[in-house]
């Protein structure tokens, strides 16, 4: 009808006046390609000048008033630490099976400084998944149903009630500790924080409680540090609940020995609590170390890429570095470290700051080549570790109650002499009373820092409003396309689009995917490969209707399928650029070439000139790289060299992402792969 | 095109509504993974499951259900679906009863909609022939828009997630679709029972009686009068039989009687329900004087509760005259300008209400999408439908998310969540001005067949 319409008028019709905003977005969508092409160089552009302009961290909230008071930390403490090292890494204490002994020990220790202590009995839970958790309020823990008393877990908690506080508030120090098999480094670190414990009963300034997590380590600290928040913040009222740790003779056992020997009224068997938490520290000291200066390493990245407030590794960071002297590192890409290209590109953009300060000395943007080098490898593994969407330590349990919680990692250089033990248990002690006393000062919990950011540095950060940018022009192609190819092929016919079966496929033959447990990695993955394959094929021969009506809507079929497929990546990556930026990023990087160029090959074939030649071999590279298992495949040959890459790597990589409840493999399996799939078919197409 | 009619053709209607049912009835059994009854998208203090059980709980405690600033609907619901909320049934999902009642009443509202949606075609084709445009368009290629419309109300994810999500919104666009349907097929009384209870059930579809008056007074939508009297000019044969009928005044007295009666004997019963508590102006101000001034700030889809929890103390009256008058400014212009086409004006009416009244959930904007679904043949050369459909899709997408980083996560503010309420409202806006222009667009069009020749497009 509109057709005949359009006809009769198409003469006669007088154009009417449009709108400024309206005209330019005509403009834009009749230029598409001259933008895409632009937007995308500018965006990757964007991506590597980042480490260029990245800025130095500073302390926002002036209420941390970091290394204002001078430690009082003293070698009286330290003794004391070294006391309890001693006593736990005494042959004596590990005749017992369960490592109740050295847990025993421990609330000794706290029990005679005065602290409250109880127990926490836990059993480790399974993963559960969550699909819908970035759209809706968190899943309070379940309580599963089987139990068994041979496997439980027992954190040690102390709690120094703050002399001048309400009780309202709290700091938390996480110390992971396995009983069974604890190495020096885990030894060490109780020292450190026992030391610190110690100091901290007899202070006059603490403001807010402190709590010392022992943390049972032996399911994984992550398990462990996650079981004790989950009683913590989620306390249950009913008594008669499902069978629980307390029902085991085993650890009723415990408390029984407990009543004997421990002497104190401070002991409790109830769980304990102190108030909010306005800041967690996981503190922890490696075994063996390569590096000739005591280092200490920052990890800070929680679930899908959430960050702890920037202040808080800023007043590590600071206090690290200008008062004790430690060598502060953040996680690098080390494989990047000896890239020659990255190298030059550094040395390009360090020439291009000197030609420019010659012209106007104001301007001064440029950092060495391999300051540049440095900050790319951080910043890569930076994006790497937050796309993950896994926590890279215990501190991630935290952030999902709102906490901000880092892990410090110090690494000292090795030698077995008691003078570098003091020297470590006094720095290290020193380091975690200057944060306490920091974080002790607030009077908010963290807000006034960024809480989105990307490091390049320990002491250098990228902005979301830095960040977004890049991104924003790497995707800022794909609405025009997607308008363009509407219009056109709209234009031409008003057939209607089909193909919409085959997003639903994808996501059928996930679900294929996940009940496959029992195989190997590498059986699985062909399975699943193949799984998918079978069902959406028969998807397709039964669901999908291929516009088999005039060949004028035929042509333009596989336009009107790019359109779709843009647009809906588009949707993707925007909202996956709001839950995990570094995810978004990534699959940016990934999919907007490979749709932008997306066009069957056939045309191209018929073509037969230079242009559609490269359009060719690109679409046919492209169509390889995006698919998600070859890009995992290539990225991690790249890194790690392609000897030891494994097809059943990335089975066991998607496995990790859906025990840890990560946005990725939604953004893989929703997003990316249905897309792959579509351009896959717009390459095939027959036309 | 002839793919497409074929598919039309032979597409089972009654499949897809069956399809839509089955769906709903799965979701309501797995409602503990979805929570949306505390969603704020789909719960508002009017429409909240909570409040309603709330509220109920407060009366069975012979208290006052307004008591506490609670519950904000009114009491005849209170007294249907009230008892609804505390029965449960062994074994079955907790609020089986009330989801049912949701699920029917959406296959009712969809039922009215496809009945009114034939009615209009059936007056538009008889209208066409009446112009003798017959035979320049093909009327063969028309689609069947009651279908249309009501598939579009049942299977839009919207309504699914509102009658889910266990609000009472499937309830008030019911009545407001049972007002609209009643002035389409001319059952006065029904057509006043719908306004009166829409009316008491949420105050904003009081101003569909101007479309009501227009349905009844003249009959549903039509090309403008001018172009009949143009088409009989140009014949030179006055053929009054041929003319749509002119503006008549018996119907609306007719109207009138009945909205008064029906008004009265709810507020009777409302009377009779509150006797103890404070009678009826205890009702008027916790339910309309509620929604005027925009007492409760908690976030939802709409731009109020943001402003107002920003404005000054002394300027909130001001602005709130402000933005009530906005919705009564537009009523006038759009009347005039709209008047042969009531439907659409009242199409136009919900959109607007729906983007500028204090308490939005998804809930309305399910009801004006789906009443858009009547006229896909005048709106079928709207510009920016795929940004259109694209900015609703990523919307309601990236709404929930913002708020999670707002409340949950803690990493994002208010603001996050608010830009989504803007760029919503942004989207309403240019769904309803890209809609008008396309239907008078069409009405151009229509008359550039007739007359053969274009005139000046500002006409």
């Amino acid at each position: 009808m509109a057709e005949t319409k359009e006809k009769s008028l198409s003469d006669e019709k007088p154009k009417p006046r449009v709108r400024p905003i309206v005209r330019l977005g005509i403009f834009l969508i009749s230029h598409s390609f001259l933008v895409s092409i632009v937007c995308c160089t500018a965006g990757v552009l964007a991506l590597f000048l980042l480490p260029v302009l990245a800025k130095n961290t500073y302390i926002s909230e002036n209420a941390l008033m970091p290394g204002s008071a001078s430690p009082m930390l003293s070698n009286q403490h330290v003794s004391d630490g070294n006391r309890l090292v001693k006593d736990l890494t005494n042959p004596n204490s590990k005749s017992s099976e369960t490592g109740i002994e050295s847990h025993k020990i421990i609330a000794q220790y706290m029990l005679d400084l005065g602290a409250e202590v109880s127990f926490h009995k836990f059993h480790p839970q399974m993963n559960q998944f969550h699909p819908l958790h970035f759209f809706s309020s968190p899943v309070s823990g379940k309580i599963q149903e089987n139990y068994s008393c041979s496997s439980y877990g027992i954190n040690t908690v102390g709690i120094i009630r703050a002399p001048r506080g309400d009780g309202k508030e709290a700091i938390v120090l996480v110390t992971p500790y396995n009983a069974l098999k604890s190495g020096f480094g885990e030894a060490l670190s109780l020292g450190i924080a026992y030391s610190v414990f110690s100091l901290l009963t007899q202070v006059t300034w603490l403001a807010k409680d402190i709590i010392w997590l022992v943390a049972d380590s032996q399911y994984g600290e992550y398990a462990a540090v996650a079981a004790w928040l989950r009683e913590y913040q989620t306390p249950k009222f009913s008594s008669l609940s499902t069978p629980n740790a307390e029902m085991c003779p085993d650890v009723n056992n415990l408390f029984e020995l407990k009543g004997h020997s421990i002497s104190g009224s401070k002991f409790s068997n109830s769980f304990r609590r102190a108030g909010t938490m306005a800041a967690a520290l996981v503190l922890k000291v490696r075994d063996q170390n390569e590096q000739f200066e005591d280092t200490i390493s920052i990890y800070a990245e929680a679930s899908n890429g959430q960050m702890p407030n920037l202040d808080l590794i800023n007043v590590v960071n600071y206090l690290a570095v200008h008062r004790q002297g430690l060598r502060v590192n953040v996680e690098k890409l080390w494989p990047l470290l000896n890239s020659s290209w990255l190298k030059s590109l550094g040395e390009i953009f360090e020439s291009l700051a000197k030609v420019a300060k010659s012209l106007y000395p104001k301007w001064k943007f440029g950092i060495p080549a391999t300051e540049y080098v440095e900050g790319t490898a951080t910043l890569a593994s930076s994006l790497y570790y937050q796309a993950l969407g896994v926590p890279t330590g215990p501190h991630g349990a935290f952030r999902d109650y709102q906490v901000d919680a880092i892990t410090l990692e110090i690494s000292p250089k090795f030698s077995l002499d008691k003078v570098w033990r003091n020297d470590i248990l006094l720095r290290g002690g020193r380091l975690i009373e200057g944060v306490i006393r920091s974080v002790n000062n607030l009077l908010e919990k963290f807000h006034q820092s960024f809480f989105l950011y990307l490091l390049t540095s320990p002491s250098k950060f990228v902005s979301v409003g830095v960040y977004m940018i890049a991104f924003a022009l790497l995707i800022a192609p794909l609405p025009m396309v997607a308008a363009s190819l509407y219009v056109d092929a709209n234009s031409s016919s008003n057939c209607s689009k089909g193909d919409s079966s085959t997003p639903s496929a994808i996501t059928d033959t996930d679900e294929h995917g996940i009940a496959i447990r029992s195989w190997s990695p590498t059986t699985s993955f062909m399975i699943w490969v193949l799984l998918s394959i079978l069902s959406l094929l028969t998807l397709n021969s039964v669901l999908a209707s291929p516009l088999a009506c005039a060949k004028a809507t035929q042509e333009k079929e596989w336009a009107l399928v790019k359109s779709v497929t843009i647009s809906s990546v588009f949707i993707g990556l925007g909202l996956m650029s709001v839950i995990n930026f570094a995810t978004a990023e990534i699959g940016a990087l990934l999919m907007v070439p490979m749709c932008l160029l997306a066009r069957p090959l056939k045309l191209d074939v018929r073509a037969g000139t230079l242009r559609s030649f490269c359009r060719l071999i690109c679409n046919l590279v492209l169509g390889h790289i995006a698919f998600p298992p070859a890009a995992f495949f290539l990225l991690k040959g790249m890194l790690d060299g392609f000897g030891n890459a494994n097809v059943g790597d990335f089975w066991m990589w998607v496995e990790s992402l859906w025990a840890w409840n990560s946005a990725t493999y939604l953004f893989i399996g929703m997003v990316q792969l249905p897309c792959w799939v579509l351009c896959v078919s717009i390459l095939f197409h027959t036309c | 095109m002839e793919k497409l009619k074929k598919k039309i053709g032979s597409f089972s209607f009654w499949n897809w509504v069956i399809a839509s049912i089955i769906f709903r009835l799965i979701l309501i059994y797995f409602p503990k993974n979805l929570n949306l009854s505390s969603r704020p998208e789909v719960s508002t203090p009017l429409t909240s499951f909570r409040r309603l059980a709330e509220g109920y709980w407060l009366k069975q405690s012979s208290m006052s259900s307004y008591a506490g600033s609670m519950y904000h609907g009114s009491p005849l619901l209170l007294s249907l679906l009230g008892p609804l909320t505390v029965k449960r049934i062994e074994g079955q999902p907790n609020h089986l009863l009330y989801s049912l009642v949701s699920v029917i009443a959406d296959v009712v509202s969809a039922m009215l909609i496809r009945a009114t949606g034939q009615n209009l075609r059936l007056a538009y084709l008889r209208s066409l022939e009446s112009l003798d445009l017959v035979k320049q368009i093909d009327v063969s290629e028309f689609l069947f828009s009651g279908d249309i419309a009501a598939l579009i109300y049942l299977c839009n994810p919207f309504t699914i997630v509102a009658c889910v999500g266990l609000s009472t919104s499937p309830i008030e666009n019911m009545a407001v679709i049972l007002c609209l349907y009643g002035a389409c097929s001319r059952l006065i009384p029904l057509a006043a029972f719908g306004w009166v209870i829409a009316t008491h059930l949420s105050l904003y579809p009081a101003i569909l009686i101007i479309p009501v008056i227009f349905l009844l007074g003249c009959g549903p939508d039509s090309p403008p009068r001018k172009l009949f009297l143009q088409r009989h000019q140009q014949k030179e044969v006055l053929n009054q039989s041929k003319l749509p009928p002119g503006f008549s005044w018996g119907p609306i007295i007719h109207f009138a009687f009945w909205a008064f009666l029906w008004s009265v004997y709810v507020l009777v019963l409302c009377g009779i329900s509150l006797k103890q508590f404070g009678g009826l102006w205890e009702m008027f101000k916790s339910t309309y004087g509620f929604i005027l001034t925009v007492e409760d700030l908690s976030p939802n889809i709409g731009v109020l509760w943001y402003f107002f929890a920003e404005v000054f103390e002394f300027f909130r009256n001001f602005f709130l005259i402000v933005f009530h008058v906005n919705i009564l400014f537009m009523i006038l212009p759009l009347a005039i300008r709209l008047r042969h086409r009531p439907c659409y004006l009242a199409f136009v009416y919900v959109a607007i209400c729906s983007m500028l009244k204090s308490y939005p959930s998804v809930g309305d904007s399910a009801l004006y999408l789906g009443l858009l679904g009547w006229f896909v043949n005048e709106l079928a050369d709207m510009q920016f439908s795929l940004f259109l459909f694209c900015g609703y899709v990523g919307v309601s997408l990236l709404s929930p998310v913002m708020h999670n980083l707002w409340i949950w996560r803690g990493t994002g503010n208010a603001n996050f969540y608010f830009t989504t309420a803007m760029v919503y409202a942004c989207l309403q806006i240019v769904l309803v001005v890209e809609g008008i222009s396309a239907v008078l667009n069409h009405d151009r069009k229509l008359r550039i067949l007739i007359t053969g020749k274009p005139q000046d497009a500002k006409s």
